[in-house]
């Protein structure tokens, strides 16, 4: 029973197809990558899948139930696209990452000591545990980042999704992310990535899924990089990520 | 200038003092996910709704904290369908409770004409001197289960406030969350009206919660701390009102904004000074960002592409 299964997922934002018949599949412990440019639909389709945005049209399944009627979110760790962590009140890096234990816990009991444990095993994880009481707007862009990761680990989720996880990431904190992510996918956790670049993270990839204009245009073995994009030093500044306007290439 | 605390022997001025310390202790615990949510002046719009509730108590004689109730919570529920099942934004949704309640009130104030404009200014400016034992009984009562329910449930309205997208991933109830927070500003609203009045009410859910979080770090604490400094600024403003006979709620307001403006001027330089003093400790594993010599595989030239 695969983790995570579309069939023919399309799309649409005010009329217009962003994603199109999109079949992905994602078995127990495969690790994929869901790749493509800047509005190619890599985005809109994780939000299909984790149901933040509606299908116009094919299906959605989670563990191999309908997403609609999907309710146990405790097995799915996600990460959003950072969107400026810092919000109207401080929270400190333990309170966020507590967050990903709500699943687990009944609304309105206090926390039972797993779950604290997973929050302070999580923070370890992705080298934070001496930060766990700073306010998170007070950390940097990449440890902003790692936060949000270890809130989606602290879940212990049967599946990873995240959503452009090294985006303002520098290259030694994407190495360390990707140790993070690879002992996850030792331990039998699907992953399924969202990226528009080759870095560490995707070294341990088992799949590539290349979207362009809302359609799949290649899926198997991962792309290298070639060229300037294998420079060590080749900046990957995307002054759009996460823009979902049209752009050059003529997407979405 | 000496304290004369001999005016609490009377019995309004402890009905009075009673009330405003149970609001300001209960109103940042709702405007703390307010202030998260960028809603918080949510409050405000409630507050102008609460205006056609006191109306229609006034027409129908019935009690206007219970009819402000029925009303704001009705409100809350229209603004929170508009606001999730249309394309109405928030700020649009919350013009229209600012228009359509200040003219509801207005009109059905004019239709019951006979209890006049006069009456209705105690609930536009608050008039805590005039509360009997079972209003601050009310108060006490609403106060307290509006607290004790966010206080339970902090966690969650914080994940729903913080990030509501994460929140539906994680399986929350985020729609009856937003619900649940939106009837417990009206619950506080209708219960305040008595000590800040409704054109005021907005300040005693922002204001103590602004004012903490220029020194505090996590959410708790800036839970905590604004209930506390909710509670002081309310006990404050009805004894520096009380001492000076003028309307508690704008004493307690003003008080309130003196605290704010001290308390981010002393931020600011308590920032300014430690910056000069230590820097921010590096983190832990945060690499320093160096320029790697070229390699062999390196492109034509090494690139910096922005």
């Amino acid at each position: 029973m695969p983790v995570i299964a579309t069939r023919d997922a399309t799309v649409s934002y005010g009329g217009r197809d962003v994603v199109r018949g999109v079949d992905l599949v994602v078995e127990p412990g495969e690790a994929v990558a869901l790749m493509g440019a800047n509005g190619s639909g890599k985005s809109t389709l994780i939000k299909a899948v984790v149901g933040l945005v509606p299908l116009a049209a094919g299906a959605v399944e989670l563990f191999g139930l309908a997403q609609r009627r999907f309710r146990d979110w405790r097995r799915v760790g996600y990460v959003p696209q950072r969107t400026g962590a810092a919000s109207g009140v401080p929270a400190t890096a333990a309170e966020v990452v507590a967050q990903g234990r709500l699943a687990h816990r009944f609304l309105g009991l206090p926390p039972r000591r797993g779950d604290r444990a997973a929050v302070a095993r999580s923070l370890e994880e992705v080298g934070l545990a001496d930060h766990a009481h700073c306010a998170v707007d007070t950390l940097s862009g990449g440890q902003q980042q790692r936060v949000l990761i270890a809130r989606a680990l602290a879940t212990e989720p049967d599946v990873l999704i995240m959503d452009e996880p090294t985006v303002g990431v520098d290259a030694e904190t994407q190495a360390a992310l990707a140790e993070v992510v690879a002992d996850r996918i030792d331990a039998g956790c699907a992953v399924l990535l969202v990226t528009h670049e080759l870095g560490p993270l995707t070294d341990r990839l088992d799949r590539a899924v290349v979207l362009a204009d809302g359609r799949v245009v290649h899926d198997g073995a991962p792309p290298r990089p070639v060229g300037e994009h294998a420079d060590p030093r080749h900046q990957h500044a995307h002054p759009h990520a996460g823009d979902e306007s049209d752009d050059f290439w003529g997407g979405k | 200038m000496t304290l004369d605390t001999s005016i609490f022997g009377f019995e309004f001025m402890q009905r009075a003092l009673i009330s405003a310390l149970v609001v300001g202790l209960c109103a940042p615990a709702v405007g703390v996910f307010l202030v998260q949510k960028r809603l918080a002046l949510i409050g405000d719009g409630l507050g102008h709704i609460a205006l056609t509730g006191v109306a229609i108590g006034f027409l129908t004689g019935g009690s206007p904290l219970w009819t402000t109730l029925a009303t704001t919570v009705a409100a809350s529920v229209v603004m929170e369908l508009l606001r999730s099942h249309s394309k109405t934004s928030g700020d649009v949704a919350l013009a229209m409770m600012f228009y359509g309640g200040i003219a509801g009130g207005v009109y059905l104030t004019g239709i019951a004409s006979d209890k006049g404009v006069a009456n209705l200014q105690q609930y536009l400016f608050g008039s805590l001197l005039t509360a009997g034992w079972d209003e601050v009984w009310t108060i006490a009562v609403g106060g307290a289960a509006v607290a004790l329910l966010m206080l339970v449930l902090r966690p969650w309205m914080s994940a729903i406030a913080t990030d509501e997208q994460y929140a539906r991933v994680a399986g929350l109830p985020v729609a009856g969350l937003n619900l649940l927070l939106l009837m417990t500003t009206a619950v506080v609203v209708s219960v305040s009206m008595r000590a800040v009045g409704l054109l005021l009410v907005s300040a005693l859910l922002v204001i103590p919660v602004v004012t903490v979080q220029q020194f505090t770090r996590s959410f708790r604490a800036t839970m905590y701390g604004g209930m506390a400094a909710g509670f002081l600024i309310a006990g404050a403003g009805v004894l520096a009102s009380a001492v000076q006979d003028v309307p508690p709620g704008a004493t307690i307001v003003l008080i309130g904004v003196a605290c704010f403006v001290v308390a981010a001027a002393a931020a600011a330089t308590a920032r300014r000074v430690r910056r000069t003093w230590r820097r921010h400790p590096p983190p832990e594993g945060e690499p320093l960002e160096v320029e790697l010599p070229a390699g062999p595989l390196g492109g034509p030239q090494p690139s910096t592409k922005g």
